[in-house]
């Protein structure tokens, strides 16, 4: 036990729970405000559901003794052996303060995804969606990647979760923007931003908790925790900047809602790569996180899903960019326990990591497309016309968000 | 011995910053409830306390709450203007950190816990008033409450522990509210009109503030880096997450809409009732206490309307019922296996600790009720009225008290 990691680790897990309200805000001023509560629910509850199946069985499933590769069995169900010793994953720190960082990022994912079925989704399809979702897909696949699993073993690098949450969320939002069809009106009206100034707070929250989701991810306060945290800041930066000077060019005017969307593509894009590369590096992964995240995001209009606040766009190819890019820089001469990418001599890291995006992917996708499916069967997962066109707010949770 | 530990220190720092930030964070969380005259005054008696209590925590609360023991009642005033805190540490209270951070830390839970009772005086507490009410309020309750469980008090003495303030923060502010909604009279039009929230976003960034500094309430409590700092931190959690979610789940059920609102007030409750127990209980035990905790302020907040008493934004539903449930069962579900500096409870098969843990609620929640009512009399005989008067009511006390409107378009 060293007293300097624990405390690192304490801060770092109340800052990625704080992520989870930061999106809440971030989305919520992206949607109209009849809708404006039912999208901060769908962040907000995931911190009740995923904690409690995560103590159940989620993390047992996800970090618990191996089965072939492909999940962990249930011998930590409801925390059975995880104590106040160090445990296998973090030396210097409580094996539970690693279970509850760990928490943290399982909570966030799930909400990450909401961005897509925004303004149409049943509430509790939304719960029954999540629970499987996280059950069937996020544990899997964390499991693969940090928990000893296939990929982790085949030395896929993934810092803190390109390939875990982001890539993962992304694709899980593409089959839902898809599966539940696009939001009434969608490509004839405008659907504005109802509180940007909420959207800028939300992001600002992010990426204050990013420090401690990236940084955090080095599970000790120490040389590569300096790293992450850097590259993180440096990326975001970037990308923020990018995101602005391509939509200023294509689109005349660099906006708010451009600037807080290029931080989020850059968070996302060095997510994966913070502990591996150079600051250097970070900058340019930054860079083409922002123009590569626009361009995606402009596409949609023309593939014609409604992914309603662009899920796909930043997690998906933001997440997609970053696990490449880390094949691409990575490099040991920063983080010894690393590997060097393409660019440093070893094609086969970008081999490796190309594995990974196409593996997550590929399960992600078909899994969550047949939970949709599913979910649909069960207790459908739309609301109906009148409900939409009325607020989710008023007709999910008998609310409304704002009587000023 | 003592020796100041880098991890330790850099630990109780931040967790200072974060309790500072549930100040505002609960401003806003009390904002959003109110209507939209009322919001800055709202903030303003949440925003307000930071100078106001911290100035005589400074001078005279710290010393009176953890300055030397005078009868087990109160601390002496030795400690005056912080005369003799300084950067070494305290090997009483916190022997790895100085004893100046261990005194701002504590200054935080003294700052936020007047500025929970705002809540039940919500839309209708006169600006000045409120103040002599808040100061008086923190030397003859908050400081005496504080020594006598965490500053060698007679509480402590009798074995009552309280992790992180269930009784002295949670329990005293919840029973100064009831006084305080029963001395001011419900607002005009309450029973009657429905007082909708005027901004539910801002109620939830709030919740969001608070639950993310609960972490350096709860878990900064351990006063170290260590292994209670985990289970505390863990089970804050867990508390507030199981008491949202059972909060929900009833609502769902009983009134047919889970509301945002609802999550929002399920988790403070379980945050509030996790206070006390945070460090001695396991993450099963936290469960179960957050189960407990959303379903008994579920039906806590509606005491209200049945007795008639106007606690606006349900502090005393919340705050004082949590506080009372989580000291309880911490008397229940202490074990002496997650924490040795503990107690085991009555299910580790010491009825005697649960008999100590429900005389410290009667005790704390008698003296603060009772010493609260007889503030509030005194101060509103002395100063003409703690209420607005009938027109600022109705103008909203943005304007009447403050001179100011918060939205204009």
């Amino acid at each position: 036990m060293n007293t300097g990691d624990t405390a690192f680790m304490l801060i770092a897990t109340a800052l990625v729970m704080l992520m989870t309200p930061g999106l809440a805000l971030f989305y919520g001023g992206l949607v109209r405000s009849k809708n404006v509560l039912a999208t901060i629910m769908q962040s907000f509850i995931c911190l009740g559901v995923i904690s409690i199946i995560w103590v159940v069985y989620g993390y047992s499933m996800s970090f618990g003794p191996d089965v072939a590769g492909f999940v962990g069995n249930l011998d930590w169900a409801f925390l059975h052996g995880v104590g106040l010793k160090p445990g296998p994953y973090a030396s210097t720190i409580p094996d539970l303060l690693f279970c509850a960082f760990q928490l943290m990022f399982a909570i966030i994912t799930p909400a990450l995804i909401t961005g897509a079925f925004a303004e149409r989704m049943k509430f509790s399809a939304f719960l029954l969606f999540t629970v499987l979702w996280a059950t069937f897909v996020y544990f899997p696949i964390c499991h693969w990647v940090w928990g000893g699993g296939w990929l982790g073993k085949l030395g896929a690098l993934d810092f803190a979760g390109g390939t875990v949450i982001h890539i993962n969320s992304g694709v899980a939002a593409l089959a839902a923007a898809i599966v539940i069809g696009k939001r009434k009106g969608w490509g004839h009206e405008a659907f504005h931003p109802h509180n940007l100034t909420m959207t800028i707070l939300g992001a600002g929250l992010l990426w204050f908790g990013w420090f401690g989701f990236n940084a955090g991810s080095a599970l000790s306060a120490g040389e590569t925790a300096v790293l992450a945290f850097f590259t993180t800041q440096v990326a975001t930066g970037a990308a923020a900047l990018s995101w602005i000077v391509a939509e200023w060019i294509l689109q005349k005017k660099p906006t708010t809602l451009g600037a807080a969307s290029g931080a989020l593509a850059g968070l996302v894009a060095i997510t994966p790569a913070a502990g591996f590369v150079t600051p250097m590096s970070a900058i340019i992964i930054g860079l083409v996180a922002g123009v590569l995240c626009y361009m995606a995001v402009l596409m949609k209009s023309r593939l014609g899903y409604d992914d309603a606040l662009d899920v796909v766009g930043v997690h998906g190819v933001g997440g997609i960019w970053g696990a490449l890019a880390t094949g691409l820089f990575a490099t040991v001469a920063v983080n010894p326990a690393g590997a060097n990418g393409l660019f440093y001599g070893n094609p086969g890291q970008f081999l490796i990591q190309a594995v990974g995006v196409g593996a997550a992917i590929a399960y992600s996708l078909v899994l969550s497309v047949i939970i949709l499916k599913i979910v649909d069967a069960v207790i459908g997962l739309r609301v109906s016309r009148e409900d939409e066109q009325q607020g989710l707010d008023i007709t999910q949770h008998s609310e409304i968000g704002y009587s000023l | 011995m003592t020796h100041i530990s880098a991890g330790d220190t850099a630990f109780i720092l931040v967790s200072a910053a974060l309790v500072l930030l549930m100040t505002p964070g609960l401003a806003l969380f009390y904002g959003g409830m109110v209507r939209g005259k009322n919001v800055l005054g709202t903030i303003m008696q949440s925003f307000i306390m930071i100078a106001l209590v911290s100035i005589e925590w400074v001078y005279i609360g710290y010393s009176m709450s953890f300055g030397p023991d005078m009868g087990g009642l109160i601390g002496s005033l030795a400690w005056l203007g912080l005369n003799g805190v300084g950067t070494a540490p305290s090997p009483v209270y916190a022997p790895t950190i100085p004893h100046i951070v261990f005194m701002i830390y504590q200054c935080m839970f003294a700052v936020i816990t007047p500025a929970l009772i705002t809540g039940a005086m919500a839309e209708r507490m006169r600006f000045g008033p409120f103040l002599v009410f808040s100061l008086a309020w923190t030397i003859l309750v908050y400081n005496p409450v504080c020594h006598w469980i965490w500053g060698g008090g007679w509480l402590g003495a009798r074995g009552v522990l309280d992790f992180a303030g269930g009784l002295v923060v949670h329990l005293t502010s919840g029973a100064a509210a009831l006084a305080a909604a029963m001395v001011l009279g419900p607002r005009k039009g309450f029973g009657r009109e429905n007082f909708m929230p005027h901004n539910l976003p801002m109620t939830l960034l709030g919740t969001g503030l608070l639950w993310f500094g609960w972490f350096g309430f709860n878990g900064g409590s351990a006063l170290a880096a260590n292994a209670v700092a985990g289970t505390a931190f863990v089970s804050t959690h867990l508390g507030g997450m199981a008491a949202m979610a059972m909060w929900v789940l009833i609502e769902w059920l009983h009134r047919g809409k889970p509301t945002t609102l609802g999550a929002a007030s399920g988790a403070i409750a379980g945050l509030a009732t996790i206070t006390p127990a945070a460090g001695f209980v396991g993450p099963n035990a936290a469960i179960i206490i957050g189960f407990i905790a959303g379903a008994a302020c579920y039906y806590g907040i509606t005491l209200k309307m049945k007795f008639g008493y106007d606690d606006s934004l349900d502090v005393v539903g919340i705050h004082g019922l949590g506080g009372v449930i989580g000291t309880i069962c911490l008397g229940i579900f202490a074990s002496k296996a997650v924490n040795p500096s503990g107690a085991n409870g009555f299910l580790a098969g010491n009825p005697g600790f649960l008999g100590t843990q429900i005389f410290a609620v009667l005790v704390v929640g008698i003296y603060a009720f009772v010493v609260s009512m007889v503030i509030l009399k005194v101060v509103n005989a002395l100063m003409g009225g703690i209420r607005v008067p009938e027109e600022t009511e109705i103008q909203g006390i943005d304007l009447g008290e403050h001179s100011e409107t918060a939205y204009n378009r």
